[in-house]
């Protein structure tokens, strides 16, 4: 290949990467926490929404990746061939969590309506609201009528995590939760917060496994604890309103 | 053989320096620019003594181990110095007086617990868990009765390069953000400190 035909070649890959990178839509503007427009908010209602998908998070470990390091060495074709075995590895791994996951996951515990439960009695026991209504559904009637906000709970994912390394690798349930107060007149998003929760306590999977219901007692509490967690954060964005 | 001052000071300066290469180091801390009033700010102002936060941590010296070289991490100021501080600018932020010594109104004590950076997995997706945990008691600065006790735990986790300083930074500066929030807005301590007496 020429130097000339390299250069219009290298010349033409920038102009499509740069175009590429300039096409990309800059990302929407976080909603920021406003104290004053929350202040008159005092009937609320919660209201759980979204999917919740149950993970139980294995992850690769050092060593499983030090020991593929070690097979994949002597795999010929290497450019070709180990990225396929990694991509092959990934689905393997992927498709063993989510058999993993399945007989884990407690069918009687529904993550968003935990959540939305322990959320509402912090509220209550903090007292900066005058009522707060649990639901599962959006509001209607004079229930939507009555209310001056309402907050939107989502659990995308939960389950269990592994969360320190070593000869017994620790596991703890986790739960990532978003939540929205969006005044019920105007529909302005008045706050805003999303939180990965983790139980403070750590066992080994092979406990996890054991024990269906210290699985299940676990699970709860780490979803107790991130509508706790909300609670807390929606009280400090008030910024001592009263 | 009597070995000569300056031999010694050479070597102790070495050895200091030798120390600080084999220590990664992060500026933890809590902004004074995100502190707000929270149900502390809910009753009179009081004097309040910030007791000095007693350290309790089974490892005194790191705050984990870097994950790529093993080499441990160490805040730049140290942990109870970086608590306390926390605790002084949500009590002052609350409308409180923070008074030297005794005698206050209310004596707010707290032990650190535990103050670990943990990591988890490997490059390009390393997950650290970064934890905080505080024992904070509230005890009445004319009677000297304990009032209130409670134990917060602050976690937060986060993907980010095996190397990254700032991801630690990030991460223990979440995970004691969240404990001192909590804490902040904890009904049953704010109730015990409006018990006290002015």
């Amino acid at each position: 290949m020429t130097t000339a035909l390299r250069s219009v070649l290298a010349l033409a890959l920038v102009f499509v990467v740069s175009g590429c990178a300039s096409s990309a839509p800059p990302p929407p503007p976080r909603v920021q926490p406003s104290s004053a427009a929350i202040t008159d908010v005092r009937r609320v209602v919660v209201v759980t929404t979204g999917e919740s998908k149950f993970t139980v998070m294995q992850g690769a470990t050092k060593e499983s990746d030090r020991v593929l390091d070690e097979v994949l060495k002597w795999v010929p074709y290497k450019n070709i061939l180990v990225p396929i075995a990694r991509a092959v590895y990934g689905i393997v791994s992927s498709f063993l969590e989510g058999e993993r996951a399945a007989g884990t996951m407690p069918r009687d515990v529904t993550p968003g309506t935990v959540v939305t439960d322990a959320f509402a009695r912090a509220l209550q026991a903090s007292g900066p609201f005058n009522q707060i209504v649990g639901m599962d559904r959006e509001p209607v009637g004079d229930e939507r009528r009555l209310a001056d906000a309402i907050v939107r709970l989502t659990v995308p994912s939960w389950g269990l995590m592994r969360v320190r390394e070593g000869e017994a690798d620790v596991v703890a349930s986790f739960a990532d939760v978003r939540a929205q107060m969006v005044l019920r007149e105007t529909g302005v998003i008045v706050w805003e917060h999303e939180e990965d929760v983790t139980h403070p306590g750590r066992l080994s999977l092979e406990a996890f496994k054991r024990d269906r219901g210290l699985t299940r007692q676990e699970l709860v509490d780490v979803l107790e604890r991130a509508g706790r967690r909300l609670a807390s954060e929606l009280i400090y964005a008030r910024d001592g309103a009263r | 053989m009597r070995r000569p001052p300056a031999f010694v000071a050479g070597l102790l300066v070495l050895a200091g320096t030798a120390a600080g290469c084999a220590t990664r180091t992060v500026d933890v801390g809590y902004p004074a620019a995100e502190t707000k009033k929270a149900l502390l700010g809910n009753m009179a102002s009081r004097r309040v003594v910030v007791a000095p936060v007693t350290d309790r941590r089974g490892d005194k010296h790191r705050i984990g181990a870097s994950p790529k070289d093993g080499k441990p991490i160490v805040t730049a100021r140290p942990v109870p110095d970086i608590v306390r501080d926390a605790l002084v600018l949500e009590v002052e932020k609350n409308g409180h007086q923070v008074v030297a010594a005794a005698p206050g109104d209310v004596v707010v004590a707290a032990d650190v617990e535990e103050f670990w950076l943990d990591a988890v997995g490997r490059s390009p997706a390393t997950q650290y868990v970064g934890r905080v945990a505080i024992a904070v008691s509230i005890t009445d600065g004319h009677t000297g009765d304990r009032l209130w006790s409670r134990r917060y735990v602050g976690i937060r986790r986060q993907t980010a390069q095996p190397d990254s300083k700032h991801a630690w930074r990030d991460v223990m500066d979440v995970a004691l953000a969240r404990t001192i929030r909590d804490v902040a807005t904890d009904p049953d301590l704010a109730l015990s400190v409006a018990r006290t007496q002015r």
